[in-house]
């Protein structure tokens, strides 16, 4: 249920990003419904299959999109299936979806897609860990040991799940392949990370990059909701919203990060997961 | 117990050996021999008569396994497949043996006995092998010292000193940082049934006699369970930064086999500390699913003529059978869903988040774990299938090879459909696996064939548009894995002429060695061929005796 809404709204959240970085620096901007008529196009065109490609060429994006839209189902934002340690599930499901999309980057033979895949990969190892403690120490402080016993912001679980927050959305930022992390924009093809992935996938292949990606932004934004108080489909739109104006405003007016740096950014990532899970066991 | 039916597949090679269809006759017995583990390991550990059964129904499922591989393989080695029928089948009832036999002389004995074949199987490769196979000779040493020291000491010394004994007695066995270094040693060299079989069932023996160990010799004190929580992740997280660096194939496999024993001795150590059915769990199904892949792995590796990584590429149009077989071997490998291992650490996750004190930031050292394994796996995967050729590779593979890498492929495919099969006798309830890998293996065909029936064009890879791609534009073994060793320094990359990444941990074995030559030549001074002083010591030993008795 909850991977149909997102799918529902993927494009919209994408096409306002854009819409809003086009209006930023006084431009017209294309309407943020444009995202949907992209994507169909992008569906019906013909799509190109470098020489040396195998299965695997087609298998990544599309359990990019099936295990991201498994991880989405996961969230408890509408009613859906729940289990003890379901969050680790979902987390891991995104990670499938990583290594069939690494591994369709070696696919086709280019030395960028190469690049993309282990630059792709140490941001993982940079990310994931934090991202993960971080989680499991909101899980800790909730019941049932699942996604829908999380508990929500308050006076006293404060410190932790505001740690918690901080640390999901550098994910989101790790894991969307946004600005300090990585520039979706950019037509340089040393410094993409995430796009230098996908430079050989065109018509419905980059579409359904282009959707898990977006997909993806939408996880994070939902397990933030989750970690707040108030009707969660609501709470889910408003988050995602206050990323469509944080990702516009960081874009227009941050930079990306030098690749080199990312070790620097992305460790307070593991200290927020540290210090979450820390004051998940003490109860500070 | 009296296990003297394990010892029919030696007599089954004896009277194979010597026959014309020895290869055939000999893979036919060893099917007959691992069918009949299994179903015995199966039905006794279903029964819950205990790990031992379990451990028989791993080994029957990978001798089932590479029962049909040896014809096709040892054909390729004619002059020792006589000596590889022989010992093979002597080797494998061994370690059935060593599970089944109970604490004692006789448990020393077989233990011994399995070390001295290893190392003969080991050596059998060519002299290329015997650096490899006198490593894993000093460490069955290390290993022997520590169990003689907790066998023999047992009563007489604290409970501290036999749980040391038997960190190390078995903690070798199962590469226990920092004392793994032989295994990226030894198994490589071997010949790939071999290897399989080294780190899909013969390093299981040390985990389950650590298993054991809490029955034979009362629970440990509380510092073993710290001990081998702290020791496995931390030597999990090294051997796969060290292995992101190998170039071998076969070595960056024996890493990734001193990874996963990192995490089964972690899930161990916080079972010692706090007994959770969850983390039992994680232990068992883990070196199930660990000896099936890998010795799914290993054998594929044999496959190939060539090993180094940076030599490979592109192998997956070339025989697509063993690409799709290799991609769920190293997919489970990587711990991804629906795969049997991530089921493992999906209960080791939880195991360690209720764990008592700070165990639960072991949660954490387990995520790197997982994403340096996503790391590493693509990087083996992605370099020697996918892209383009670096070199010519001549490959080995034949319809038995096939069958075999089938059989445990299915076998894989198995356990992730019905884990109960292992955690039922425990009573570790699990997600509906089987849902979740139906439900994607069903949408990813339709998405597939959907996409295969749209309008198409094959055409070149993107080049920027000036020259033509080579294939040795794209990154060698050492360059995909430079950016990640980066974020790891304790490890020096040599660049230059010949890049490398060292070994610090390479130098133990060779040290061990030299105490032990030490040693055995203070011994020798006993022996110095004087018949006046074996006389002498005769006298002293009768005195000696006749004190002891008389007094």
């Amino acid at each position: 249920m909850t991977a149909l809404l997102a799918l529902v709204l993927a494009p919209l959240f994408s096409g306002s990003v854009k819409w809003l970085k086009a209006r930023l620096t006084h431009r017209q901007g294309l309407s943020p419904l444009m995202e949907y008529r992209n994507l169909f196009k992008l569906w019906r065109k013909v799509w190109i299959a470098p020489h040396p490609t195998t299965p695997l060429f087609l298998l990544g994006p599309i359990l990019a999109l099936l295990g991201t839209l498994g991880a989405l189902a996961l969230l408890p934002i509408l009613p859906g299936p729940t289990f003890k340690g379901d969050f680790l599930l979902a987390l891991y499901l995104l990670g499938l979806g990583r290594f069939v999309q690494m591994l369709a980057a070696l696919d086709a033979g280019s030395s960028f897609g190469a690049q993309g895949s282990y630059r792709e990969g140490v941001v993982t190892v940079l990310a994931e860990p934090g991202t993960l403690m971080a989680l499991a120490g909101a899980v800790l402080l909730g019941e049932g040991f699942s996604l829908s016993g999380l508990p929500e912001l308050g006076v006293e679980n404060s410190l932790v799940l505001l740690l918690a927050l901080a640390s999901l959305a550098l994910g989101l930022l790790a894991e969307g392949a946004r600005m300090p992390v990585d520039d979706p924009t950019t037509h340089l093809e040393l410094t993409m990370i995430h796009e230098a992935q996908i430079l050989d996938h065109s018509g419905p292949l980059l579409a359904l990059y282009e959707l898990a990606g977006s997909l993806k932004m939408l996880f994070y934004a939902g397990l933030m909701a989750l970690l707040l108080p108030g009707f969660k489909p609501l709470v889910f739109l408003g988050v995602g919203a206050a990323w469509v104006l944080a990702l516009a405003y960081l874009e227009t007016y941050g930079v990306k990060l030098r690749y080199l740096r990312l070790p620097d950014f992305l460790s307070y990532n593991t200290l927020f997961g540290v210090l979450a899970l820390l004051g998940a066991i003490w109860r500070f | 117990m009296s296990p003297l039916w394990t010892f029919l597949p030696l007599v089954l090679a004896l009277l194979s050996v010597g026959t014309p269809w020895r290869f055939r006759g000999l893979s036919l017995f060893l099917g007959m021999a691992g069918l009949a583990w299994g179903v015995l390991g199966g039905m006794g550990w279903a029964s819950g008569l205990g790990a031992p059964y379990l451990y028989l129904l791993l080994l029957g499922a990978l001798t089932l396994g590479l029962a049909p591989y040896l014809p096709a393989y040892l054909a390729h080695h004619p002059r020792e497949a006589h000596l590889y029928g022989f010992l093979l089948p002597l080797f494998l009832a061994s370690m059935a043996g060593v599970a089944l036999a109970s604490p004692g002389l006789g448990f020393l004995f077989l233990w011994e006995g399995m070390a001295l074949l290893g190392y003969f199987l080991i050596a059998l490769e060519g002299p290329n092998a015997l650096a490899g196979a006198r490593a894993f000779f000093l460490a069955s040493r290390l290993s022997g010292a520590g169990l003689y020291l907790a066998f023999l000491g047992h009563g007489h010394v604290g409970a501290d000193w036999v749980w040391a004994g038997l960190l190390l007695g078995f903690g070798v066995k199962a590469a226990l940082f920092p004392f793994h270094a032989w295994l990226p040693q030894a198994h490589p060299v071997a010949i790939s049934p071999v290897s399989a079989l080294l780190s899909g069932a013969m390093t299981k023996l040390g985990l389950l006699g650590l298993y054991q160990s809490q029955y034979w010799f009362g629970p440990p004190p509380p510092w073993v369970g710290w001990v081998l929580l702290l020791l496995g992740l931390l030597g999990a997280v090294y051997a796969l930064v060290r292995g992101l660096g190998e170039e071998d194939l076969k070595g960056a496999l024996a890493y990734s086999s001193v990874e996963n024993l990192g995490l089964m001795l972690a899930a161990l150590g916080a079972y010692f500390l706090k007994p959770m059915p969850l983390l039992l769990g994680a232990f068992f199904l883990h070196q199930v699913a660990h000896a099936l892949f890998k010795g799914l792995l290993f054998l594929g590796a044999g496959a190939l003529e060539e090993r180094r990584i940076s030599h490979l590429g592109g192998l997956f149009r070339k025989a697509p059978g063993l690409g799709a077989l290799a991609l769920w071997g190293m997919g489970v490998g990587a711990g991804l869903p629906p795969g049997p291992v991530f089921l493992a650490e999906w209960q080791l996750y939880q195991g360690f988040l209720q764990g008592p004190f700070l165990m639960p930031l072991a949660a954490g050292a387990l995520a790197l774990v997982g994403a340096l394994a996503l790391y590493f796996y693509v990087r083996l995967y992605g370099l020697a299938f996918l892209g383009l050729p670096r070199g010519e590779v001549a490959l080995h593979w034949t319809q038995g090879m096939r069958l075999s890498l089938g059989v445990l492929a299915g076998l894989l495919l198995l356990l992730a459909l019905v884990p109960g099969l292992v955690l039922d006798p425990l009573g570790v309830p699990t997600y509906p696996n089987w849902l979740l890998l139906i439900l994607l293996g069903v949408l990813a065909g339709v998405f597939y064939r959907g996409l295969l029936r749209m309008p198409m064009r094959a055409y070149g890879t993107w080049d920027c548009g000036f020259q033509p791609l080579t294939p040795r534009m794209q990154p060698n073994g050492l360059g995909f894995a430079e950016p990640a060793l980066r974020l790891f320094p304790f490890l020096r990359l040599q660049v230059g002429e010949h890049p490398r990444l060292e070994e610090p941990l390479a130098e133990v074995y060779p040290g061990v060695g030299r105490i032990y030559a030490r040693l055995a030549a203070w011994v020798q001074t006993l022996q110095s061929g004087s018949l006046h002083l074996y006389l002498l010591l005769q006298l002293l030993t009768l005195v000696v005796v006749l004190g002891v008795v008389l007094l």
